[in-house]
């Protein structure tokens, strides 16, 4: 593999040699006629929301087509469109998929200065206030997921568990996850689930504990909520990471096919069960969305905001584009951050940035939707913070992070020492 | 290799120019032009080494001496990079398993493959279906290997744990989510799936020992052991060493089982070199950094593949 690392590593440096070689400047020109501005995206297939955007955007600007090149999914995307930037052969516009690596592309200046598009969005857009870097914005938010709990009533009536209303602390949710495993009485059924991403306990604490941050150097912060989540994991309320690991689970079997009651899980999760419900993918059930369970009751019940977390997915405008194409360009953020693009966002099942009443009425509109008032405020309100705030170091400690989590999570180190561990690492090796 | 007849002039119907001066030495202009069609045959494939391979490694070696995160240009830092690598500890410990995952994969793979190759070089029925059963992983994809084996090694409901619990009491191995186990799942997985591999090499090699031989050591008393020692395991070294370098190179990069297996995990119980090199590349776009671990990766290797040779050519004389 290593071989295969120095030839991407060598086909990126002599492609970014060639380019300072021969890059000449052109002369600002306004575009005339119609003017074309290639986006990059990834899996169209199963990744409607680009198309949706685009389309939406040509019918209101005839004289603007939006081009999509398609990128691999998941981690390659990031890796493909860095090797595209640093040749310079990457699109007009492009999404910043992972925020964790929005600094690095903002740092290597390949993402043009869209201060004036952010000044002109709507300030309670999703996730628009982090991306400021120095006052200055380089991406805008056009999606903003925050993390809910969803759960199977089915499940709660057959246990006689009460629904969730909006006033559960974790202690809450740790209790009922416990009583839904003894009284749904199965093998094969838990109370809730937790996957095994790093995310679903650290957001959390990150986002809920007052005081906490990434780069601070003290995690002391993620003890209470591992604490918490071994104990489940250990009385049965919720499969093991061993289990969820080394079987592969997915999240959408687990709670669509009615093996666990509970599931903390993000909001993108709405659109894949009712497409799955329909599908018969998942089993028919009724279900229901409440906020996500808090630290403490200063932040519960439906007359506060609830807390949760979630990375906003941004756009952003490649450095290198075409000084004729960069109104056009800036326009077309302004639409897809902005209402209109969220509407048709909203049509399609997937949470915009912006959210509005009509976007609650296009998602609750959906057939397959729940209806209660409790998933509607959980959908509408809340307070969504970073996963991975904007910094130099997010990535790097990140990736200390993770390897604390799978410590911790296994049972392979107790959580004091594997924070302690975590804190150690990150001031001798990080920044 | 045979000279190409030069155009007949005579068939062609010209009429016959004067002749040449002869040339000074036309051993040299034959030599010459043998050595460049040779040349031109292996052209193609070296061009791809040259642009693929032997150039990247070069510009390796460049960045490995600067700090780049890809955009822009690297700035030139020197032996910096080297000198926090003494200092990084879990460059320190990425390097310690690599050493554990090679110095336990090495040994068992070839013990393994080479009994095999011995079990299936017999007259057996259903030998070359036993041949293909044990082929079989080695063609197999990493993922699918990875999920399998990661299911059968699950600590609570995997039937390796579940055999295991038929004889023992207490505590049973945590594997692939122990900081303790992990490691050997993986190395068992890595033999499981490279034994195939190495064991036709074998089997190829086992083809070349003369029959004579055995028959000769049959007739001096030889048992079965000692015809082993003496006949099979010295006609096979030139089989035997090749193997032994390969394996070497492999085990010491060893990354895509352990990625998909573990992740480097738990904690960072089978992070390797590799890995390491990827996650400050790709992860954190330290790629100077990343280049760095790369050419000591690279350093190792060509170490240990000197010491093999120099070992193997003392053998040999």
């Amino acid at each position: 593999m290593n071989r295969k690392i120095m030839s991407a590593v060598g086909v990126a440096a002599a492609a970014s040699l060639a380019l300072t070689g021969c890059g000449g400047e052109t002369a600002p020109e306004a575009a005339e006629g119609p003017v074309n501005i290639t986006l990059a995206g990834w899996d169209f297939a199963s990744t409607p929301e680009f198309q949706t955007l685009a389309d939406a955007y040509t019918e209101a600007n005839p004289d603007v087509t939006i081009e999509l090149k398609e990128y691999p999914a998941g981690e390659d995307y990031d890796t493909a469109l860095t090797a595209d930037l640093a040749a310079g052969t990457a699109p007009d516009v492009f999404i910043v998929k992972n925020l964790k690596n929005y600094v690095t592309f903002q740092e290597g200046g390949t993402l043009l200065d869209i201060s004036d598009v952010a000044a002109e969005l709507d300030p309670a857009t999703g996730g628009l206030e982090p991306m400021a870097v120095d006052g200055k914005t380089y991406a805008v938010p056009y999606r903003q997921d925050t993390w809910l709990l969803y759960y199977n009533k089915a499940l709660f009536e057959k246990a006689g568990v009460d629904l969730p209303d909006g006033s559960w602390t974790w202690d809450d949710y740790a209790d009922a996850a416990e009583t839904l495993t003894k009284d749904i009485g199965e093998k094969q059924v838990t109370g809730t689930y937790l996957h095994s991403w790093q995310s679903t306990v650290q957001g959390f604490a990150l986002a809920q504990t007052e005081g906490a941050s990434l780069d601070g150097g003290d995690f002391s912060y993620l003890a209470p909520f591992y604490e918490r989540e071994l104990a489940m994991q250990d009385n049965g309320s919720q499969p093991s990471y061993a289990t969820v690991t080394t079987n592969e689970l997915t999240y959408q079997a687990q709670f669509g096919t009615q093996k666990a009651a509970m599931l903390p899980m993000g909001s993108w999760y709405i659109g894949t069960l009712v497409a799955e419900q329909a599908s018969g993918a998942a089993d028919t059930f009724e279900w229901g969305i409440a906020p996500i369970p808090q630290l403490d009751e200063s932040t519960t019940g439906t007359e506060n905001t609830p807390v949760s977390f979630g990375d906003p997915t941004t756009m952003g405008i490649n450095a290198g584009i075409d000084e004729s194409k960069i109104d056009a360009a800036k326009d077309f953020l302004k639409f897809a951050a902005g209402p209109e693009g969220a509407a048709a966002l909203a049509e399609i099942g997937i949470t915009p940035a912006l959210i509005d009443d009509a976007v609650a009425d296009a998602i609750f509109g959906l057939e397959g939707v729940p209806q209660d008032d409790l998933s509607r405020f959980s959908y509408t309100t809340h307070e969504t913070l970073p996963e991975n705030p904007v910094g130099q170091n997010t990535a790097a400690i990140q990736t200390i992070l993770g390897e604390t989590h799978s410590a911790i999570m296994s049972e392979s180190t107790p959580v004091d020492e594997a924070i302690t561990e975590a804190e150690e690492r990150v001031a001798n090796e990080v920044g | 290799m045979t000279t190409p007849v030069v155009g007949d002039q005579r068939t062609l119907g010209f009429s016959r120019p004067e002749l040449p001066p002869p040339l000074r030495n036309p051993r040299a202009s034959l030599k010459l032009r043998n050595a460049l069609v040779g040349w031109t045959f292996i052209l193609p494939n070296f061009l791809g080494f040259a642009v693929l391979t032997l150039v990247p490694v070069f510009t390796l070696f460049y960045l490995s001496l600067t700090s780049w995160n890809i955009f822009g240009t690297a700035e030139w830092v020197g032996l910096d990079n080297f000198t926090r690598l003494l200092g990084d500890k879990s460059f320190h410990i990425a390097l310690g398993n690599t050493f554990y995952y090679a110095a336990l994969h090495i040994p068992i793979t070839i013990v393994v493959s080479l009994s095999l190759a011995l079990l299936l070089n017999q007259k057996l029925r259903g030998a070359a279906f036993f041949r293909t059963v044990a082929f079989f992983p080695y063609i197999t994809s990493i993922v699918a290997v990875a999920v399998v084996w990661n299911m059968l090694f699950s600590p609570e409901f995997g039937p390796i744990n579940q055999f295991l619990g038929l004889f023992v009491d207490g505590d049973l191995p945590g594997w692939t989510v122990s900081k303790d186990w992990a490691m050997p799942a993986v190395i068992i997985v890595g033999t499981w799936k490279d034994m195939g591999y190495y064991m036709l090499l074998f089997l190829a090699g086992l083809q070349t020992v003369p029959g004579e031989l055995h028959e000769a050591a049959r007739i001096d008393g030889a048992n079965a052991w000692q015809r082993f020692w003496n006949v099979t395991l010295p006609c096979l070294r030139p089989t035997m060493f090749f193997v032994t370098v390969m394996v070497t190179i492999q085990s010491f990069k060893v990354f895509d089982l352990i990625l998909v297996m573990t992740d480097g995990g738990p904690g960072q119980a089978t992070l390797v070199l590799s890995q390491y090199i990827y996650q400050k590349g790709f992860e954190q776009f330290e790629f100077g950094y990343a280049s760095a671990v790369a050419v000591v990766l690279f350093l190792i290797c060509i170490l240990v593949t000197v010491v093999q040779f120099l070992y193997n050519k003392r053998k040999e004389a």
